[in-house]
C-alpha cells in the first residue's frame, strides 16, 4: 500500500511539473561569442513561458506609480538559455506596448529594463535565496540592464577637467562646440551593472570586474516586445551551479508605469538545465504546487495569518503590518512559504528602512547584528493544515495580461 | 540622531530676497554636471507656489502615527523650470538687411515655470492689506529625515558628527523614492548621472572652518551657523534658550534643524479711505502658524517683549544676537571636533584654512587673527 501511495505522489508530482513548467533547458552551441539580441543562434533557443508577477511584499512611497499599480497584471516572459560550456546566455522577450529609454534632462520618467538574478548556491534546493533579492547567507548575483540613452559616472572616473559648466570655460564657437562633443563622448551608452546581495537594501555593485558579464536589450516595434540577453559564465566567484543546474530568476521594469526598483515585475525561481545537468530536487523545489484543500487553508490562512498579512482575500490587516501576500504564489516556492510558516527565522529579509514605518517592526535586531522575526514560528499547525495553507498561498496572484 | 547636529537659523524680519544666497550656492556646487536645474538654496515669496511649483502639496513627510507618506516627483520643466538659453546665435548671424529679423532678446524655449517666478506677488488687496515676506529655503538637514527614510537602498546617511545628511552616491540608483519622501522637495533627481543630489551643507568648508557659502554671502546677515548643543553658539540660544527660531513645517514629522524666526513686524492695513488701521498687522498669524506651528505665538511674544526690553534698559542678548553684529559670532564652527573625528577614524584631518568663526564647543585654541 504505502508503495502505491508513493507511486502515486510520484505521478502526481510528474503532471504539476509538466503545469508550472519553470525548467529551462539550455542548448549547446559551439561558441557564444558575440552573441546578442537578433543573432541567429537566438532561434535554437528552446523557449519557455515564464509567468513575472508584480512587487507587492513592500508598498513603496511614490504617489503616482502606487495610483497605476493598484490593479497590477501579471505579465508572460519567455525565457531560454545557450551554453558553449564555459558561459551561459539567459535570453529573454517579454511584452511591453511602449518602448521607454531614459533620455534627455528629465526628472520623472523611468528606462524599461530587466534583470536576471542567480542564486550563489542552489546546492539546497529547499532552501533557496529569498526571491528577487536574497537573504541573509543566502545570497543572490543580480546583473540588471536598463533602456537608457547615455549615463554619466558621477565622479567622471576623475576627469575633473570636463565637469564644468561650458559657460565656465574660455572656449568659444567651434572650439566650444569641441568640447561639448568631448563631454558627450564620456557618456556610457550601456547602462548594465551586477549587483551581489543579501536581502532588500543590502543591494551592492560589483566594481571590481569580478564578473564578466556583457547584456544586450532591443525592442522590436512591431510586435510590442523587447529582447534581452545576459551573458556570463556559468560559474563566477559569486554564483555556480548544482548538479548541472543554476537557479534563477528573471525581472522585469516598465518605464511607463514608473516601476524601477521594487516596482517591477518578478518570476519564481527558474531551474536552469545545463547540458547532461540533473539536478532533481532543484527542478522539484521551482516546480512543486502543493496539492491541498485550498478552501480550508483559506479558512485556516484567515485565523492564522490574517490579522498581519494581507492577500487578494483579506484586507484587513493594517498597512505596513507584515509583507503582503497578494502575489506570493507567484513568486514564492511552495518549499519557501512552507520554511516561512513552520520557522520565520529562517529568512528574514530585511523590509522596509525601519524608520519609514516605526511602528511596524518585522523583525528585532540584536547587538550582533542577528535579527529575530517578529512573527511566532506556526510550527503546531499539523502537516495537513500547513499543506492546505500553502495550497491556498500559491492561489495569491495577480490576473496574467493578455 | 546623530552625535552632534549643526544647525542654521534665518531670521526672515531681514531678508530681502536679494538672491545673493542662490548664487553663491549655484555657483559653489549647482551650475553643472546635471544639477543646472537644481537650487540646493532658493529664495520664494510666501504666500507663493515656491519652488518647486506647490512643494508643500506634493505629500511626503510622516502622519502623526509616524507612517512615511507618499509623495509625488515634480517635472523639470514644468515645476522646477529649466535653465534657458537666449537667441544668441541668431542675433549674432542675422544679416539685419535681408533677413528683416524681429528685433529682440528672447528665451529660445518658453518656460512656464522657474526658480522664483512668483517673486513678490503674495497675497491680499493692494494697497489695503496686501503681504508678502521671503522665505530662504535649504536641505533642513532633519533629525528624522523623509529621504533617508524613503531610500530602499539605504543610500542615504546621516552624519554622526554632525548630522549633516549626504546622499552616498555610490549606492544611489536613482529610483527616487527619497524626492518623493522629503516633504520639503529638497533633494533632486540629477538626470546626468541618474542619482540624486542634495545640499550637503558645504560641509567641506564647514570642516575647514568656513561657513556655508549661502550663509557666509548673505548681505542681510540673516543666517546664524553653529552646534546646537554648543550653550555658547547663538543657534543655540535662538533655538534652545530663547525658543525664538523654529521649525518649517514640523507638521510634517522630519525634525528639520534649519531654524526661522518669524517675521514679526509687519505694517498696518488700510481701511476702505485708505487710513491705517492702527494694531493691525498684513501677515495673518494663521499663515505663520500654518508655517511654523503653534509654537509662533510665544516666540512673537517673546521677541516683541525683549524689543521693548531694549528700547526702555538698552539692554537685551536676543536684540544683540538678533542685530548681527559679527560674523565671527554668528557662526561658531568648530575645527578642532572635526579634527578629532577624523583622528579617530584613522583619516588625514584637513588643514584650517580661515581663522574667523573658530569658537566652538570643542575648539580650545582660539585664534581671533584679523584678515585684511
Amino acid at each position: 500500500m504505502k508503495r502505491v501511495v508513493t507511486i502515486a505522489a510520484a505521478l502526481s508530482l510528474a503532471a504539476s511539473m509538466s503545469l508550472a513548467g519553470t525548467v529551462v533547458e539550455a542548448v549547446k552551441v559551439h561558441s557564444l561569442k558575440g552573441f546578442k539580441c537578433g543573432t541567429k543562434l537566438v532561434k535554437k533557443i528552446k523557449w519557455q513561458k515564464v509567468e513575472v508577477y508584480p512587487q507587492t511584499t513592500l508598498k513603496l512611497n511614490d504617489k503616482k506609480a502606487l495610483e497605476l499599480h493598484k490593479n497590477a497584471k501579471a505579465k508572460v516572459v519567455q525565457v531560454g538559455a545557450l551554453t558553449d560550456g564555459k558561459n551561459v546566455a539567459i535570453v529573454m522577450r517579454w511584452p511591453d506596448k511602449t518602448k521607454d529609454v531614459f533620455k534627455g534632462y528629465k526628472s520623472d520618467i523611468y528606462a524599461d529594463g530587466f534583470a536576471v538574478q542567480f542564486a550563489a548556491n542552489p546546492a539546497d534546493a529547499k532552501k533557496l535565496p529569498y526571491i528577487g533579492m536574497g537573504s541573509d547567507g543566502r545570497p543572490v548575483e543580480i546583473i540588471i540592464r536598463k533602456a537608457y540613452d547615455v549615463v554619466y559616472e558621477p565622479n567622471g572616473n576623475g576627469d575633473v577637467e570636463h565637469q564644468v559648466n561650458p559657460h565656465n570655460t574660455n572656449y568659444f564657437g567651434k572650439d566650444l562646440n569641441k568640447f561639448e562633443k568631448e563631454v558627450q563622448q564620456r557618456g556610457l551608452r550601456t547602462y548594465q551593472r551586477a549587483f551581489v546581495s543579501e536581502g532588500f537594501r543590502s543591494m551592492t555593485e560589483i566594481k571590481d570586474n569580478s564578473v564578466r558579464y556583457r547584456t544586450d536589450m532591443h525592442y522590436v516595434g512591431k510586435k510590442g516586445m523587447w529582447g534581452g540577453t545576459v551573458v556570463k559564465p556559468v560559474k563566477d566567484m559569486y554564483e555556480k551551479p548544482a548538479k548541472g543546474e543554476l537557479a534563477i530568476a528573471v525581472a522585469v521594469w516598465d518605464g511607463k508605469e514608473l516601476e524601477r526598483d521594487g516596482l517591477k515585475r518578478l518570476s519564481s525561481w527558474i531551474a536552469v538545465r545545463l547540458p547532461g545537468g540533473k539536478n532533481k530536487a532543484l527542478e522539484k523545489v521551482v516546480t512543486e504546487k502543493v496539492k491541498g484543500d485550498v478552501a480550508n487553508g483559506k479558512k485556516q490562512f484567515e485565523t492564522n495569518c490574517a490579522s498581519c498579512h494581507r492577500t487578494r482575500d483579506f484586507n484587513t490587516a493594517p498597512l505596513y503590518m507584515a509583507p503582503g501576500l497578494e502575489n506570493i504564489g507567484g513568486q514564492a516556492t511552495a518549499a519557501y512559504i512552507r520554511e516561512s510558516i513552520l520557522d520565520p527565522n529562517a529568512v528574514i529579509v530585511p523590509g522596509y528602512n525601519r524608520n519609514a514605518h516605526p511602528n511596524f517592526a518585522w523583525y528585532t535586531v540584536d547587538e550582533k547584528g542577528k535579527r529575530t522575526s517578529t512573527m511566532p514560528p506556526f510550527n503546531y499547525l499539523d502537516k495537513k493544515t500547513v499543506d492546505d495553507i500553502v495550497a491556498y498561498l500559491q492561489t495569491q496572484k495577480a490576473e496574467v495580461e493578455k | 540622531m546623530s552625535k552632534r547636529q549643526l544647525a542654521m537659523v534665518m531670521d526672515l524680519n531681514k531678508c530681502i530676497g536679494c538672491q545673493t544666497c542662490t548664487v553663491a550656492c549655484k555657483t559653489q556646487w549647482t551650475n553643472r554636471n546635471g544639477r543646472e536645474y537644481m537650487y540646493w538654496n532658493n529664495v520664494e515669496t510666501y504666500p507663493g507656489d515656491g519652488y518647486p511649483k506647490k512643494w508643500m502639496e506634493l505629500g511626503g513627510g510622516f502622519d502623526a502615527a509616524g507612517d512615511l507618506q507618499p509623495g509625488i516627483i515634480p517635472n523639470i520643466e514644468a515645476d522646477y523650470g529649466v535653465p534657458w538659453d537666449y537667441n544668441y546665435d541668431s542675433l549674432a548671424e542675422q544679416n539685419l538687411i535681408d533677413d528683416k529679423p524681429e528685433a529682440g532678446w528672447r528665451p529660445e524655449t518658453s518656460p512656464t515655470w522657474g526658480p522664483n517666478w512668483d517673486e513678490d506677488e503674495g497675497a491680499g488687496d493692494f494697497p489695503n492689506d496686501n503681504y508678502f515676506f521671503y522665505l530662504p529655503r535649504i536641505c533642513n538637514h532633519c533629525s528624522n529625515p523623509g529621504c533617508l527614510s524613503a531610500c530602499p537602498r539605504d543610500a542615504i546617511f546621516k552624519r554622526e558628527e554632525d548630522g549633516v545628511v549626504l546622499v552616498d552616491l555610490d549606492r544611489c540608483q536613482g529610483y527616487r523614492y527619497c524626492i518623493a519622501g522629503c516633504p520639503y522637495k529638497k533633494i533632486y533627481f540629477n538626470p546626468k548621472i541618474s542619482k540624486s543630489e542634495k545640499c550637503i551643507l558645504c560641509f567641506p568648508r564647514i570642516e575647514q572652518g568656513l561657513p556655508p557659502a549661502c550663509a557666509q554671502s548673505c548681505v542681510g546677515r540673516i543666517r546664524f551657523v553653529g552646534f546646537l548643543d554648543d550653550e555658547e553658539s547663538q543657534v543655540h540660544k535662538l533655538v534652545h534658550k530663547y525658543k525664538v527660531a523654529l521649525p518649517l513645517r514640523p507638521d510634517y514629522g522630519t525634525q528639520p534643524n534649519v531654524y526661522y524666526i518669524p517675521p514679526v513686524d509687519t505694517p498696518p492695513k488700510f481701511d476702505a479711505e485708505g487710513r491705517i488701521i492702527e494694531g493691525s498687522n498684513r501677515i495673518p498669524t494663521e499663515e505663520l502658524e500654518k508655517l511654523f506651528g503653534p509654537a509662533v505665538h510665544e516666540a512673537i511674544k517673546t521677541i516683541k517683549a525683549e524689543r521693548e526690553k531694549r528700547a526702555k534698559t538698552g539692554k537685551s542678548e536676543l536684540m544683540d544676537i538678533l542685530i548681527a553684529y559679527q560674523h565671527k559670532d554668528m557662526f561658531r564652527l568648530d575645527h578642532n571636533y572635526y579634527v578629532e573625528v577624523a583622528k579617530k577614524k584613522g583619516m588625514k584631518p584637513l588643514p584650517l584654512v580661515d581663522e574667523r568663526y573658530v569658537a566652538g564647543k570643542y575648539t580650545k585654541n582660539l585664534h581671533f587673527k584679523v584678515h585684511a
